[in-house]
């Protein structure tokens, strides 16, 4: 499954005729055998490092394999299937309602009144999320509440900005178009603005929701009552079981890839046009 | 080129056709834009025109100029995109109405590069618009049918327009006009990057549309001399006066107008056969241009 992961788009070029230079060329022609050949064999280089990696920082896979037995086995709140499902569970809402926020937030941004604050909030990206930590402590209870109101807003700062630049990008002549066949601005707004920019904006969320998984483990660590992978790699960590973080990050990983191609399927059933509009 | 490709143009006329009431009356326009060095660009200064209904007949004219000479600037105040700083744009809708100033929507708009709803198929292209300006959906959806049927684009009606051709995306732009009924339509630069071929089968489709209706007008954007000399019954050339030193003074406005109407060359097939055609060409090309 194609991804929604940002690829190089490859623009027409002469083919030297020998697929070993191609892969070296400045976009290269390179066909879907020699490319699957390219993609087999960095996942040849990334195990045959990570088999005799020189680095004793890093685990060898039979220590994370293991790792993964014991995660299993652990009771409770300590187990794997339990850590995960927190985690996960905090990503979905987060991504949700940070999702819908951010589009309201981005799509009034066309109204002059709205701009100030949609600036603002762009602005906002730049302060460490750890900087909201007393007004969070003092609005919502620690736990399950805050975990929510922190990623939520902190993947809203930067999910505005990228949905915010996708509005900016629509060209004039769109606009004019829907002015000069008589359109009103509402029409405009929905013809214009909202309906063709859904897909990118579905490209914004999948981005974004790979940020959330580097803010899950911070915002797990703050605040770690509940679990979560988040804690549970700073509580390993803090005992130098490596072998348990690695396993951890491996399943971030899994999750997100699922979660980007989700996320892709959905943008291409809901919006078949942005299939030919990916190959155009 | 030869004759046999704009038959589509009715043949010449008997007389002389009488000229009706006012259609779009264009007097003293100026544009100004504000540069950022504090100084003021003047696009069009004094820019007038005015095009009448012709009886029986449709109305094509052209509005001709090099690069730069302001015609995109003149299709905007036109269209009622944009606001002149001084003058007036004045338009009538249909027979018996008054003159009154243009509003954005009253003119229906060709752009340059065939903008369309890329998030809807053909069909709906032609659709939504409709529906938007209070026509009844299953009419829109009959009407649409029909144009593209018309116009051989019904195997593309459930295309989306990223996967068409360029002259394909230009007919679905115009069907789009032709959905809300319009009678003033503009063509910006329809004769832009096509070959000859294509070129006249772009002439015959804005001729055949234009004789549906005597009170259709259409305003044609361009910079191609012959093609609008072919298909046009008024050639208006729009340029920049020129100091003593031969330098362009800013502020285009139309400096000659052609009725081809008068020169016996308007709706007529075998136009570039005639020697008159070739003299008007000659003379826009080699001495009206290169002053523009």
């Amino acid at each position: 499954m194609e991804t929604s992961a940002t690829s190089v788009a490859t623009p027409p070029t002469n083919d030297s005729g020998y697929p070993l230079r191609e892969m070296v060329r400045v976009y290269g022609a390179v066909g879907g055998f020699a490319r699957s050949h390219i993609v087999i064999g960095w996942i040849v280089l990334f195990l045959l490092v990570w088999f005799f990696n020189p680095i004793k920082a890093m685990p060898y896979p039979s220590e994370v394999l293991r790792a993964f037995q014991r995660m299993w086995n652990a009771p409770g709140s300590s187990g794997l299937v339990y850590n995960v499902y927190v985690t996960l569970k905090l990503n979905i809402v987060g991504v949700l309602i940070s999702s819908v926020l951010s589009l309201l937030i981005s799509y009034l941004a066309v109204i002059p009144l709205f701009q100030p604050f949609n600036k603002f909030i762009q602005w906002l990206r730049y302060i460490p999320i750890v900087g909201f930590n007393l007004v969070f402590l003092t609005l919502f209870a620690i736990g399950w509440p805050m975990k929510v109101a922190m990623l939520t807003t902190g993947m809203s700062f930067f999910l505005v900005t990228s949905m915010t630049s996708v509005i900016a990008s629509i060209p004039r002549m769109k606009y004019e178009l829907a002015r000069v066949l008589g359109y009103n601005d509402w029409h405009v707004f929905y013809s214009v603005v909202v309906r063709p920019t859904l897909p990118a904006m579905i490209d914004m969320i999948a981005q974004n929701a790979a940020m959330g998984w580097v803010m899950i483990t911070a915002i797990e660590t703050f605040n770690r009552t509940e679990g979560g992978i988040g804690s549970q790699i700073y509580a390993y960590t803090s005992t130098n079981q490596l072998a348990e973080v690695y396993a951890y990050l491996l399943i971030i990983g899994v999750i997100a890839v699922i979660e980007d191609g989700l996320l892709s399927l959905i943008k291409r059933v809901l919006f078949p046009y942005s299939l030919v509009a990916e190959r155009a | 080129m030869t004759d046999n490709h704009t038959d589509c143009i009715p043949g010449p006329l008997d007389q002389m056709p009488a000229r009706l009431e006012t259609l779009l009356h264009i007097e003293k326009v100026g544009k100004e834009f504000p540069m950022n060095d504090g100084s003021t660009f003047v696009a069009l200064k004094d820019f007038s025109l005015e095009i009448q209904n012709i009886k029986d007949k449709p109305q094509i004219v052209s509005l001709l100029g090099p690069s730069g000479s302001g015609k995109t600037t003149a299709l905007r105040i036109i269209a009622g995109l944009d606001k002149p700083t001084s003058g007036c744009v004045l338009i009538t809708n249909g027979e018996g109405q008054h003159l009154r100033p243009v509003r954005v929507g009253d003119v229906g708009v060709v752009f340059q590069r065939y903008p369309l709803f890329e998030d809807l198929n053909v069909l709906h292209n032609l659709i939504d618009p409709a529906v938007r300006s209070g026509m009844n959906k299953d009419e829109a959806k009959e009407k649409a049918l029909r144009l593209l049927d018309e116009f051989d684009l019904v195997k593309q009606g459930l295309a989306w327009p990223l996967q068409l051709s360029g002259g394909q995306r230009q007919r679905v732009a115009i069907l789009q006009q032709l959905m809300l009924d319009r009678h003033f339509i503009i063509l910006d630069e329809p004769f832009s990057g096509l070959d000859p071929v294509n070129i006249l089968n772009v002439i015959k489709l804005i001729s055949n549309i234009a004789h549906q209706h005597t009170l259709n007008t259409f305003l044609i954007i361009t910079h191609d001399v012959t093609s609008a000399l072919i298909i046009s019954d008024h050639l208006y050339l729009l340029g920049r006066e020129r100091d003593k030193q031969g330098e362009p003074i800013q502020g285009s406005k139309v400096m000659k107008v052609y009725d081809l109407i008068a020169e016996g060359l308007a709706y007529r097939s075998d136009v570039e056969d005639l020697p008159r055609f070739v003299e008007i060409r000659k003379e826009i090309r080699l001495v009206e241009f290169p002053k523009l």
